[in-house]
């Protein structure tokens, strides 16, 4: 039709505005959300995301326990990334009570959160090619890979998805002496996956049809909407903890950082499939020099857990950041010199990268907000707490 | 537009072609989908290194070999040989649980009333444990572990607040699942539990399943303890404890004159403590047993130093079996006893 | 790698935003432990190694006034180049009545955060809102209204944001009690 009389049609017709419910109980808001949604036939017009379902009071929880008992907690935060929501606290305590970490356990530190990079970037595009109707199929795929990073993590830390291997000073036990052979055996497969995966997907016509344009955040608005992760960098912006700011021992190590051009969902779906590339060449790395690092797999002072639960840092605060793979994590820990601290507050990554979310969907269509939604790539746990 | 890093750069992906093809990256995807399709006929994934073939674990009949470390949820540790438990009821275990769902008082000594160091009633809430592992790994003396017993479903609710007997496993059993953890911590773990050995008295530090069992009999009845799943954990039933090595004379002959009384004609021999701990030992496996598999029994007429021929503390016809005769017990005490210990009975302990 | 220090910035705000940085805090005559409210491990006194009573509101990070908020703010972002809000973190400072608000920033460039602080007094928690101007301090300002009550004049949607729309009080609060509010019966035991 063309378009003077669609306009004409249009205006004849009476149509309304209606409030739609993406409830808290739907099998792709990635957890527990509620959308908002006020559409026009099929075109969103406003977008307001309801919070709280979730919310088990983390912070409060973190005032209560002694820093070495918010360990455990910090796990449950981004459920799908344990490892490094561990780092994260322990690169926040160390920085408060000046903790040195040695350098095995360093190695270790940053080869578990790579690890966990492979695996959330597997199972998030895994997830999101699956609320686009990709029915299961690219999630067997992500999720196979996933199960063996699993099964890496068992062996390490004694559980798939709550680790709690992290310690202030270093990890709670070494590597077992079978650790190594397997994950040999897995960075074998890894370069085999990423290529079916992006072979699987990448020239897919549906998905370039329905992640291409879609959900773009502008250069220009994405620092000021305070977006972090891939989301940044798929909007063009090369910014990437690890670079920028480098803790453990990413400054002893090569990599690159892939950036996006245009900023929408297609762009954040290559930007994962980069960056497990480059994390397969950061572990790559980290194997050949394992071997050679000294120090143990913990700072002496602090082996002992009676060490780690006694621990009183001195007053004061401090802000330890790591790039998670959602975006950048944060916690900020206000010390009253006891044991336990007196503010405990996680900056989570999943819960401000939905900032621009509903400026990211008006005017799209209300299939495409689920679309937008999981390359955003939330978890509940963390936009909650 | 790349920037440089220090060690690296930023590069902008590669979007490839704007304009979709048509179909061919759909029958790309498809290509890769009918390769996993025919190579998943009869080809097993073997090492992590393999991206093709049949990668499901046929859950319950195969099942993967869980690693030393896993850690589920945890269990208190007890001598193969001896019974005593190692846990001495120090509190760190209970302090350091982030959900708080340990709980624990200590024994205290009967004579001095001191606290000693045994545990008296131990009890963790299965379904409030995150299982993290910090219990395991601050306690001083090896007793609390990580099991790796999973399969602990059941739709009795009340049955995940487990108690002391339902937590108790053999060393032996958590050498078996964790050899190199044990190994580590075997030498300080055994130390410690000789000194404490010998501040404790009496049974007080003794897992229940082997109080009344022969102290020698140990893997045998062990295995079967460790076998029973939580849930499932009877309570044993509590005969009369054997006579402990550091009781006085006349403590000793005032029991045994009682247990005479109780047992009638059973042969009470008051030279030989063992053989009465044997005596009753019996007598508590009798208990166990239904008591239909009981021998027959005259029918005494419920009074309270009625001669049993069997030994057996109680039974359906002697209710009031083991109430001592120079008790002043007051009728209707008298009453409610019976009807408790009936109710025992039917509950079939 | 740009980084700016806190006697830096301190320095730059004296000189290009006079009156912007609060005056110094005189000395305290007593230090407090920060938290009068009642915790499990009450510190009456201080254990056997730990330091005396602490200083809760002694920092080096400049501290602003909260109505020259917005200004400040634009001047981070335009002159000094910290394009990215980080953070926006409110501390409760209960035995000093202050409620404490912390906003951090970095360069997109690299380098370490800087931090700028603003304490505004418990019982009258207001400081001009950020985000007509700076869209990413929206649910980080809600979340603060939510949990510490700072309400922020400006700020185009400021609703509760984990607690549902009609609950009453403030959770974060140091005198919130912890068990046996309104909404949840007190429990019997532990």
């Amino acid at each position: 039709m063309p378009q003077n009389s669609k306009l004409i049609v249009n205006a004849m017709l009476k149509t309304q505005e209606l409030q739609l419910n993406i409830g808290p109980q739907h099998p792709s808001t990635h957890g527990v959300f509620r959308l908002i949604v006020t559409v026009d036939g099929e075109t969103v017009i406003d977008l307001k995301p309801v919070f709280g379902y979730l919310h088990r009071n983390h912070e409060q929880l973190g005032e209560v326990s002694t820093y070495i008992q918010s360990m455990p907690f910090t796990d449950r935060l981004d459920y799908f990334n344990s490892m490094a929501n561990n780092f994260g606290l322990s690169i926040a305590v160390e920085k408060l009570a000046g903790i040195e970490v040695p350098q095995r356990a360093n190695y270790i530190r940053v080869l578990m959160a790579e690890l966990t990079r492979i695996l959330n970037h597997a199972a998030a595009v895994a997830f999101m090619i699956n609320d686009m109707g990709a029915w299961q199929t690219p999630l067997a795929y992500g999720m196979r890979e996933r199960e063996k990073i699993l099964d890496l993590f068992e062996m390490a830390s004694g559980a798939r998805m709550m680790c709690n291997y992290f310690r202030f000073g270093g990890v709670v036990r070494d590597l077992p002496p079978e650790f190594m052979p397997q994950l040999h055996d897995l960075m074998r497969g890894l370069p085999t996956f990423f290529d079916e995966f992006e072979r699987l997907l990448r020239e897919n016509e549906i998905l370039m049809l329905r992640s291409q344009g879609v959900g773009i955040l502008p250069k220009e608005l994405a620092a000021s909407y305070s977006v972090t992760g891939p989301v940044l960098r798929a909007s063009g912006i090369a910014y990437d903890i690890r670079k920028a700011e480098p803790y453990s021992v990413y400054d002893e190590l090569d990599f690159d950082v892939p950036i996006g051009s245009v900023g929408d969902v297609y762009d954040r779906f290559l930007i994962r499939i980069e960056e497990m590339r480059q994390s397969y060449r950061l572990v790559q790395q980290i194997i050949e020099r394992l071997p050679d690092t000294t120090g143990g797999h913990i700072n002496p002072a602090m082996a002992n857990i009676g060490k780690q639960k006694a621990l009183r840092p001195p007053a004061g605060d401090a802000y330890g950041r790591v790039e998670s793979p959602k975006g950048e994590l944060g916690f900020y820990l206000v010390s009253d010199g006891s044991t336990r601290p007196y503010r405990y507050k996680v900056r989570a990554p999943s819960f401000i990268n939905l900032t621009p979310l509903g400026d990211m969907c008006r005017g799209h269509k209300v299939a495409d907000v689920v679309v937008i939604l999981g390359s955003i790539d939330i978890v509940m746990g963390e936009v909650d707490r | 537009m790349t920037v440089e890093f220090a060690r690296g750069k930023s590069y902008v992906v590669d979007r490839g072609k704007p304009k979709t093809r048509a179909g061919q990256g759909m029958l790309a995807g498809l290509d890769v989908v009918i390769r996993h399709f025919f190579s998943a006929f009869g080809k097993k994934v073997e090492t992590q290194a393999d991206t093709s073939g049949v990668f499901t674990v046929q859950y319950p009949e195969e099942r993967l070999e869980l690693p030393q470390a896993f850690r589920n949820f945890p269990i208190l540790l007890f001598d193969d040989a001896t019974g005593h438990e190692l846990c001495t009821s120090c509190f760190q275990c209970e302090r350091i649980c982030p959900p708080q769902v340990i709980h624990m008082s200590q024994a205290t000594d009967p004579v001095t009333g001191k606290a000693i160091p045994a545990v008296k009633e131990f009890v963790i809430e299965y379904d409030a444990c995150m299982s993290c592992g910090l219990c395991a790994e601050v306690c001083p003396f090896d007793a609390i572990k990580m099991d790796h017993e999973f399969e602990l479903a059941t739709s009795d609710h009340l049955s995940m607040t487990v108690d002391k007997a339902g937590l108790d496993r053999p060393i032996s059993y958590y050498q078996a699942i964790a050899p190199r953890f044990w190994e580590e911590a075997k030498d300080s773990a055994l130390k410690k539990l000789a000194g404490n050995m010998k501040r404790r008295s009496g049974n007080i530090g003794i897992t229940p399943s082997f109080i009344g069992k022969a102290q020698k009999a140990a893997p045998a009845a062990a295995k079967a303890v460790s076998a029973a799943t939580p849930a499932v954990a009877a309570k044993p039933a509590t005969p009369p404890a054997p006579i402990g090595k550091n009781m006085s004379e006349d403590k000793l002959a005032r029991l045994v004159a009682i247990r005479a009384a109780n047992a009638g004609g059973a042969p009470a021999a008051v030279a030989a403590p063992v053989a009465a701990a044997a005596d009753v030992d019996h007598g508590g496996a009798e208990v166990a047993a239904p008591v239909a598999a009981a021998p027959v029994r005259t029918a005494p007429s419920g009074g309270t130093s009625a001669a049993l021929s069997t030994g057996v503390p109680f039974n359906a016809d002697n209710i009031l079996g083991g109430v001592p005769e120079n008790t002043a017990m007051v009728e209707d005490k008298i009453e409610r006893l019976k009807s408790i210990r009936s109710g025992n009975i039917g509950k079939g302990e | 790698m740009p980084s700016m220090s806190a006697e830096e910035l301190k320095e730059r705000l004296t000189r290009d935003l006079p009156g912007a940085l609060a005056p110094a805090r005189a000395k305290a005559e007593h230090v407090t432990n920060g938290s009068a409210a009642p915790q499990t491990d009450p510190p009456a006194k201080p254990k056997k190694g730990a330091e005396g009573p602490v200083d809760l509101l002694a920092t080096n990070d400049a501290i602003v006034l909260s109505e020259r908020i917005p200004d400040v703010v634009r001047y981070v972002r335009d002159t000094l180049g910290y394009t990215f809000l980080t953070d926006l973190t409110a501390v409760d400072y209960m035995a000093d009545g202050l409620i404490e608000l912390i906003y951090r920033f970095l360069h997109l460039d690299g380098g370490p955060t800087m931090a700028i602080k603003t304490r505004v007094p418990r019982d009258r928690a207001v400081v001009p809102s950020i985000t007509p101007f700076w869209p990413g301090a929206d649910l980080q300002e809600r979340e603060a209204y939510d949990m510490y009550g700072v309400d922020f004049p400006g700020h185009p949607n400021l609703v509760r944001v984990y607690m549902w729309d009609e609950f009453e009080g403030f959770p974060m609060r140091k005198d919130f009690p912890r068990q046996g509010d309104k909404y949840i019966e007190e429990e019997d035991e532990a």
